[in-house]
């Protein structure tokens, strides 16, 4: 389980000379094995959100506490071994490596990690079992579909038994049916294995199905279904 | 595996970049086997003219012959150990002694005692070493015993009779003692009798109306004198210059005018040699860079996905120079086989005694080693940009 708290959190970028507010001035906790999502027009900088909590991108300005731990002013090369350790992530374009085969992307990870490769194996193993794509373990990405693909990017995030997953739109890009089992697999994680799931997301069905709902709008939280969140219009 | 894997991505961009390496290193390797062959013949004429001090007639005499007497007084000169007398002479008379990049194919007299002076030192391969004062006996070095078609035991005849010998051409029969360890310089191409046949030759080389009156153990070629192990080139000038100056009717050359000439000679090919390099380094080099740009350019959300899943820069930079130097090692690899086959070809089929071209282990390396090292250099920038890549822009990079 990771709690993640993030502390007054803004986010501008420069663009042609102006200052734009990705986010602005957010704060936001998220509890050990919570599963929610966080949904917002695009632009809305739930993205930018994401990429913040999973120490991919500094904050302007700020502060991210992961368990208790100023994360943000880490230097590169931790925050690095952080985001490996402790941090998975799902894209929605699943971001495979298509020289690797299915069992090499699962244990890619464990190469910038330095975990025990034979332990790593048997977890990968386990994990392309418990996915559903046990049987393809020596395809490559280009012999899968969008949602076998997308199973393999989630046995991945898992390889380092993460306490917390991040997930980018993770069925916008498979079709429904598919979408319900990967949301039944990040939901599994969340309740039976304490993973903490964040998922970013168009999709308010989706989003209806997840424990917290927090919305964003112009970079700050305008809504969170955990409790009273109201931003001034 | 994963490497190979990525160079098959882009299967004729990746063979274009290697055929460049190819061609640098096949260029290196074969410009580069010519000067070690000539470097190989000049360090050995280093050593043995840069060990010995040269006596011979003095410039403008007519008749090439020095009294015998001359060897004592030679001796005696303040820091002389040894003084050996010498005579050579055509093996191959009236062709040059066949096409050589190096020395001919040369009879030379000479005591035995003499070959444990000097820098430059020869051991037996086969066979034995003449023994001193024996006659018909002969040893030879590796190349001329291969045009002579010879071994341990042959009959060999010496000088050997050309097509259009002259009449009264006289040539022995020589029994092959031994046959020496290839040195890769001069002795490769000479055959080693005793003093007294030397002389005899000497006598057959003399025109017919001074064969009877011309005593031939009173003279000799040319005298080689020996110092004591070790000594510098200044201190055998010295020594030359103090033979030329007290013994009457003999010139000793100073060794480090041999040497420099030598040195001079080998000079231009290494700078031949150089410029290969150079060629490749442009080429290949140019080529991998090239290559490596296009591939860091073309997996930037690979490069970002592998930076959230925990890569650090140096993991990234890595695995990026891992390929440069994949395509360096390739490149390299094939470029000197396709080297090595060429002047291993050129070299039989030139008929040129000793060949053209000396592949050594020396060049391999700096064949193979240069090609990597070329390629690592030139993946350095693109591997840096990659490492460095921003995770998040190169996670939304599009196609």
């Amino acid at each position: 389980m990771a709690t993640i708290e993030l502390r007054n959190i803004t986010k501008q970028y420069r663009q042609a000379g102006n200052v734009i507010n990705a986010l602005d001035d957010v704060s936001l906790t998220i509890d050990g094995g919570e599963f929610l999502s966080i949904v917002g027009r695009s632009g809305s900088g739930k993205t930018t959100l994401l990429d913040i909590c999973g120490l991919l991108m500094r904050p302007t300005s700020g502060q991210v506490f992961i368990d208790g731990a100023d994360a943000a002013s880490l230097p590169e090369r931790r925050r690095a071994e952080l985001r490996g350790r402790a941090i998975g992530f799902v894209f929605q374009e699943y971001n495979l490596i298509p020289t690797l085969d299915v069992l090499g992307n699962v244990m890619l990870p464990l190469r910038y990690s330095g975990g025990d490769r034979r332990d790593g194996r048997d977890r990968a193993m386990g994990l392309l079992q418990a996915v559903g794509m046990s049987d393809r373990v020596g395809h490559r990405p280009d012999q899968l579909s969008g949602g076998q693909q997308q199973r393999v990017a989630i046995a991945r995030s898992l390889i380092q038994r993460p306490a917390l997953l991040l997930a980018d739109e993770p069925t916008g890009a498979v079709d429904t049916q598919t979408a319900a089992e990967l949301l039944d697999m990040l939901r599994g994680l969340s309740r039976e294995d304490g993973v903490t799931v964040a998922i970013v997301t168009h999709d308010l069905d989706l989003a209806a199905s997840t424990d917290r709902t927090v919305r964003l709008q112009d970079g700050r939280v305008v809504e969170d279904s955990a409790g009273v969140r109201v931003a001034a219009a | 595996m994963e490497i190979f894997r990525n160079m098959r991505r882009r299967k004729m961009r990746s063979s274009l970049t290697i055929l460049g390496i190819v061609i640098g290193v096949l260029a290196l390797t074969t410009m580069g086997a010519l000067s070690e062959h000539l470097n190989s013949l000049v360090d050995g004429g280093v050593k043995y003219f840069g060990s010995s001090i040269q006596v011979t007639t003095p410039a403008g005499q007519s008749t090439p012959l020095l009294p015998m007497s001359a060897q004592k007084q030679i001796a005696a000169r303040p820091g002389v150990v040894a003084v050996y007398p010498h005579y050579s002479f055509e093996a191959k008379p009236g062709t040059n002694g066949g096409a050589s990049f190096g020395a001919p194919d040369t009879i030379i007299a000479a005591d035995p005692g003499e070959l444990s002076h000097g820098d430059l030192r020869l051991s037996v391969a086969s066979g034995t070493f003449v023994a001193s004062g024996s006659h018909g006996q002969v040893l030879l070095g590796s190349v001329i015993a291969k045009d002579l078609g010879a071994q341990v035991g042959s009959v060999v005849q010496l000088p050997q009779r050309p097509a259009d010998a002259k009449p009264g051409f006289v040539s022995h029969p020589f029994t092959v003692a031994g046959i020496l360890a290839t040195t890769q310089t001069a002795p490769d191409n000479f055959g080693y009798i005793t003093q007294p046949d030397g002389q005899m030759l000497l006598r057959d080389s003399l025109p017919p109306a001074l064969q009877g009156s011309v005593d031939v153990t009173t003279v000799a070629q040319s005298f080689t004198a020996y110092t004591t192990p070790g000594a510098s080139l200044a201190q055998l000038d010295t020594m030359a210059a103090d033979i030329s100056s007290h013994v009457p009717g003999v010139s000793a050359t100073k060794p480090s005018v041999t040497v420099a000439q030598f040195q001079s000679f080998s000079a231009t090919f290494t700078e031949i040699t150089v410029g290969a390099a150079i060629l490749a380094l442009v080429i290949g080099g140019l080529s991998v860079i090239n290559t490596m740009v296009m591939t860091v350019s073309e997996r930037v959300r690979e490069i970002g996905l592998r930076k959230a899943i925990g890569a650090r820069t140096g993991h990234i930079l890595r695995e990026y120079l891992r390929e440069a130097l994949a395509i360096g090692v390739i490149g390299g690899i094939v470029g000197w086989l396709l080297g090595f086959g060429l002047t291993s070809l050129i070299n039989s089929a030139s008929g040129v005694s000793g060949g053209l071209f000396l592949v050594t282990p020396r060049l391999t390396a700096i064949a193979i080693g240069f090609a990597a090292g070329l390629a690592t250099v030139a993946g350095v920038l693109p591997a840096i940009r990659a490492a460095r890549m921003d995770p998040v822009r190169a996670l939304r990079t599009t196609g």
